[in-house]
């Protein structure tokens, strides 16, 4: 959103000409009138339940009976309560699974798909994105499998002789977390190579010529040459992969249930279990609001950052 | 132009990459059709084909009546979402009008806010609105987040439509109504395919809502619920697990495979949608 | 971005919404006198009967598809619309299946404060009394079986007061063992608590696992922890815990010592490595496969077991500390079923409550390999098989009065508070004092707030 936002909005608007202002409301009526379907739904179905989370975020409510006024007493409780914070401690871990790691692999992978010819590079980039168009259900399926005490993973450490090394991964404490954060970095890694190859192909081949004569290695070349030619198409992938590490539910949900222990819950995953497993909804909607308005700020920050590099 | 050994270098990186993208994906196929005992979470080659897999997750696990609430509940979306999307798109891409960058960023603010911050509400009051537990619980709040994408993305083709067609149509005497179909709907056809692909994956592989908004009709539930729920009651007969697994994959992956131009067009233009 | 236009498009909606305070009252559901209820469930009319159960497990599925059939078969006129999911997706959905606008007629629900107590207090279940006494379920069952699905004042006040609810199978957490395995081991079952950690060792010394056991579903270990609290600290403490009794606490040195001892055992290795990843099933299944000696947890699996196993398989209540003393464990009965207060169908519902628990349902129970709450003469198990055993050791410990309740009953968030600390317990990232001291903290909270 953050590219295509810019160039969008900020065009200039056409030229208008002068109208009567009778002809400008016709038109201005007909137009809510095109909206209006769209707003009407919209509106009941997601900006009024969005009000409703803040007003209920300020009342403890089991859900069941008759609430009653918190305050902001849910919102401290995600600072002090030490279970949910430690929720959004392991939100920020997942961030470096789901957007360092997969930027870094991608950037990895772009630059080998792009350095020469290179055969089936369609075949490549329709792979490394097949992961993400699989419903998170069927991934969390998979990878429960993979990592199961007698799964894939622990049978290929034994076979190369590093039995020192199996565990149940999704039950290890130290583990469990990365575990689920790698599912996130096999999940996004295609995206993020989609967009740079994209944005690769805008940058002038001179650039790359000039590198060379000056002698650049590939890694030289990579962060001279790529990582600033590919700013825009960075702080894309880094919003899109960090909104999916916040919105992490369903993986938590299906793998983990934020087990063992509180290791591995999330607040995505805090919504559900607080509203509909442990009655509190009033802290379930708390936690919604809090995490909205971090997923609107770290868009912000990334989107800021990359424009201050570009200007 | 770069030393052998580099080329070498790059295929095998790609291909490891490709093969551990693919390979759990391998692990769940091979799974579904083998023999109940041997699929195991150890991905092994089947020693025999075993289609009843399909059959009995088909029976036992009501894969059946899920399939069809998913198709429903998705081509109510997708058609009701684009249509509702290519009008607003139109109306916020052409026309000027009081409030209409308020009411754009409005739509804006549901791409970015997660379905966490109001699915809770949205449970209760449609549930004393009594249709929790109906296709519309599912239907409509998708329909929403559906147009919250819908109408950025239309509003960007319609704004790049050059403004002389308009223009032409407007001269021939031509409505508002009848410019938008006959005239910039039909070569708009790619965008819109594109929007209609990723509404309907979003909607198919929806987890969270019809995990809330189903709470006791088992049969509208849709069928990643009913995999959800069927590892809680089969968690150690892998082999029907992975079978459900690839019936709610393939359609999807089948669409992608077809269409994989609409689907990586529209989620580079940066939905956030997950 | 333009922030104010977002901002103005927030506080927007914000006030869209502002409304009243969310909720409702609680409803109160009334009784009907005895005299109007109808036992005629034939002239009902037409009745779908939606019922939520938990019994998916092999020997339970059978149970219960059995006793549907028969019912329908005995009342054309009632249809049983079943919907079974495992323990946990009940526990998830029920609520908001109860609190909807079609909540199913009969559902199962886990006894205690965190299930039954809130859904009491919400006015959801039908309170028993009245079918209770048309149906005489008081002289089916014991007192302190009906105590346990009993709550007073609005579900505030667990084990006494309104019934609402009954149970089916009887439930006991006990041991099960591999009769081959310890043979081979030269280990007789073991018939004191000593004997029995000596046993452990043993098995572990010759290169076996000594117990099956997965935790990833995190309610198990509520099980294997409340046999040894049983043991060590006696069954006055553990039922004055979750009664709430005045000066009864967690912190205490018998509670320290056995969570030092289940963690001491997964530190051992005298448990499946790496327990909190495996899951529960599917160590009872590798447990019949031949992994592991003995097994701690409920008859529920009996039937499953049995069936892989046959003979080979065996069962015994935990050992008390010394030989013939008196047995006490975790257990009594299963989930209780109730009627929903807002059915429209509560007559057709207590009948079916009282068919699958009539003495014909404790024969047919039988016959499935399940133990029924309330045992009667007619159907025995076959001699020498682990159900017998489960017979048998049912009549002894409730004949010492040995049951001890389920320890997730003891707070509404104690089932959230126990599992999650109980894994990292076993995980060996917490301390014993600090497990029991996080367990004292949630049940002084509690406590504090029902003064």
């Amino acid at each position: 959103m953050v590219v295509t936002d810019r160039a969008t909005l900020g065009r200039p608007t056409r030229p208008r000409v002068a109208r009567s202002s009778r002809k400008r409301r016709r038109r201005s009526l007909i137009a809510y009138l095109y909206i209006l379907p769209a707003l009407a739904v919209y509106g009941v179905f997601l900006l009024f339940p969005l009000g409703r989370s803040v007003w209920i975020s300020l009342f403890h409510w089991d859900g069941l009976t008759l609430a009653t006024w918190a305050g902001f007493s849910n919102y401290v409780d995600i600072f002090s309560d030490g279970s949910l914070r430690s929720a959004f401690e392991h939100a920020l871990i997942l961030i470096v699974f789901y957007s360092v790691l997969p930027v870094c692999l991608a950037l990895l992978l772009t630059m080998s798909l792009s350095r020469g010819r290179i055969r089936g590079r369609t075949f490549f980039r329709t792979v490394f994105f097949l992961p993400q168009v699989i419903a998170m259900v069927v991934v969390a399926t998979a990878w429960s499998a993979i990592y199961s005490p007698d799964g894939v993973l622990n049978k290929f450490l034994d076979a190369i002789g590093l039995h020192v090394l199996t565990r149940p991964w999704l039950g290890d404490f130290s583990w469990a977390l990365p575990a689920v954060g790698l599912i996130g970095t096999w999940v996004e890694v295609g995206l993020c190579v989609v967009l740079f190859m994209a944005g690769i192909q805008k940058i002038p081949i001179e650039r790359y010529e000039a590198a060379r004569i000056d002698g650049c290695g590939a890694l030289r070349e990579l962060l001279a040459v790529t990582v600033p030619g590919l700013r825009g198409e960075i702080a894309v992938a880094l919003t899109l992969t960090v909104v999916a590490a916040l919105r992490n539910f369903d993986l938590v949900y299906i793998t983990t249930h934020g087990g063992p222990g509180t290791s591995t819950t999330v607040p995505a995953f805090e919504v559900y279990h607080r509203a509909f497993e442990t009655n509190q909804v009033g802290s379930a909607c708390a936690i919604g609001v809090t995490l909205a308005v971090l997923i609107f700020l770290i868009t912000l920050v990334i989107t800021r950052i990359a424009e201050r590099g570009e200007a | 132009m770069i030393s052998r050994t580099e080329r070498v270098a790059n295929y095998v990186i790609l291909c490891l990459f490709a093969v551990i993208a693919v390979f759990p994906i391998f692990g769940i196929i091979t799974s579904a059709i083998s023999a109940p005992g041997d699929a195991t979470g150890g991905f092994s080659l089947p020693h025999s084909v075993h289609w009843a897999n399909f059959s009995d997750a088909w029976s036992q696990g009501h894969f059946g009546t899920y399939m069809r609430n998913s198709l429903i509940i998705s081509a109510v979306v997708v058609v009701a979402g684009t249509i509702f999307a290519t009008m607003a798109g139109f109306a916020f891409g052409t026309m000027d009008f009081a409030g209409g960058a308020v009411l754009f960023y409005l739509f804006l603010l549901g791409l970015m806010v997660p379905e966490e911050a109001y699915v809770v509400p949205l449970f209760y009051d449609l549930r004393d609105a009594g249709i929790t537990d109906t296709y519309w619980a599912l239907i409509l709040p998708q329909i929403a987040q559906s147009v919250s994408f819908g109408v950025f993305w239309m509003r960007t083709y319609f704004r790049s439509a050059p403004p002389s067609i308009i223009e032409a149509a407007r001269m021939d005497g031509a409505s508002s109504w009848t410019t938008l179909w006959r005239v910039l709907v039909p070569p708009a056809r790619p965008a819109i395919v594109t929007m209609m692909v990723l509404i309907f994956m979003w909607t198919w592989n929806e987890f969270l809502l019809a995990l809330v908004m189903i709470p006791t009709n088992e049969s509208r539930r849709t069928i990643p619920l009913g995999l959800a729920f069927f590892q809680g009651q089969h968690s150690s007969d892998f082999a029907l697990l992975a079978a459900g697994s690839v019936v709610i994959a393939a359609p999807v992956v089948l669409v992608y495979v077809f269409l994989q131009r609409h689907f990586i067009a529209g989620m580079l233009s940066g939905s956030i949608k997950e | 971005m333009k922030i104010t236009y977002l901002a103005a498009a927030v506080v927007g909606v914000a006030v869209l919404a502002a409304a009243c305070t969310p909720g409702k009252k609680a409803a109160k559901p009334t009784e009907k006198p005895t005299s109007a209820i109808s036992t005629d469930i034939a002239s009902a009319g037409k009745v779908t009967l939606s019922v939520w159960d938990q019994e998916v497990r092999g020997g339970q599925n059978a149970e219960i598809t059995q006793l549907n059939k028969e019912f329908m078969a005995k009342y054309p006129n009632v249809t049983i619309k079943r919907n079974s999911k495992s323990f946990t997706n009940l526990k998830d959905t029920l609520k908001l299946a109860l609190s909807g606008q079609n909540p199913p007629d009969v559902v199962e629900a886990n006894q205690g404060y965190p299930d039954m107590g809130a859904f009491v207090k919400a006015g959801f279940l039908q309170p028993l009394d009245s079918y209770a006494q048309k149906y005489s379920w008081r002289s089916r069952y014991p007192k302190t079986l009906l105590d346990l699905n009993s709550f007073g004042s609005n579900g505030t006040a667990f084990g006494s007061g309104t019934l609402y609810g009954i149970s089916q199978t009887g439930e006991i957490v006990g041991i099960y063992y591999n009769k081959q395995k310890l043979s081979q081991l030269g280990i007789k079952p073991p018939t004191t608590w000593a004997d029995f950690e000596a046993a452990l060792g043993k098995i572990k010394t010759a290169g076996q696992l000594p117990i099956a056991f997965g935790n990833k579903d995190q309610w198990p270990a509520i099980h294997e922890f409340g046999v040894l609290q049983g043991q060590l600290a006696g069954k006055d403490a553990v039922r004055n815990l979750v009664f709430g009794k005045s000066g009864a606490t967690w912190d205490s040195a018998q509670n320290t010592q056995a969570a030092t001892l289940l963690q001491t055992w997964a530190r051992n290795g005298y448990l499946s490595p790496g327990t909190n990843g495996l899951g529960y099933d599917q160590a009872a299944a590798d447990f019949g496969k031949g992994t592991g000696v003995f097994l701690i947890t409920g008859t529920w699996e009996v039937a499953d077991l049995q069936k892989t196993m046959s003979s080979n398989l065996g069962f015994m209540l935990p050992p008390p500390a010394s030989a013939g003393g008196s047995p006490v464990t975790t257990g009594g009965q299963g989930l209780a079923w109730s009627i929903t207060a807002r059915s429209k169908h509560a007559d057709v519902a207590a009948a079916y409550l009282d068919f699958i628990t009539n003495a014909h349902a404790a024969d047919v129970m039988t016959q499935t390999g399940n133990l029924p709450a309330m045992r009667p003469a007619s159907a025995q198990p076959p001699a020498g098989t682990a159900l017998a055993d489960i017979f048998a050791a049912w009549k002894t410990v409730s004949d010492a009065d040995g049951e001890v309740p389920y320890l997730d009953y003891t707070t509404p968030s104690f089932y959230d508070t126990l599992t999650a600390n109980l894994q990292k317990l076993l995980g060996g990232k917490q301390s014993p004092k600090s497990f029991l001291g996080t367990l004292q903290h949630d049940y002084s909270d509690f406590q504090k707030t029902k003064k």
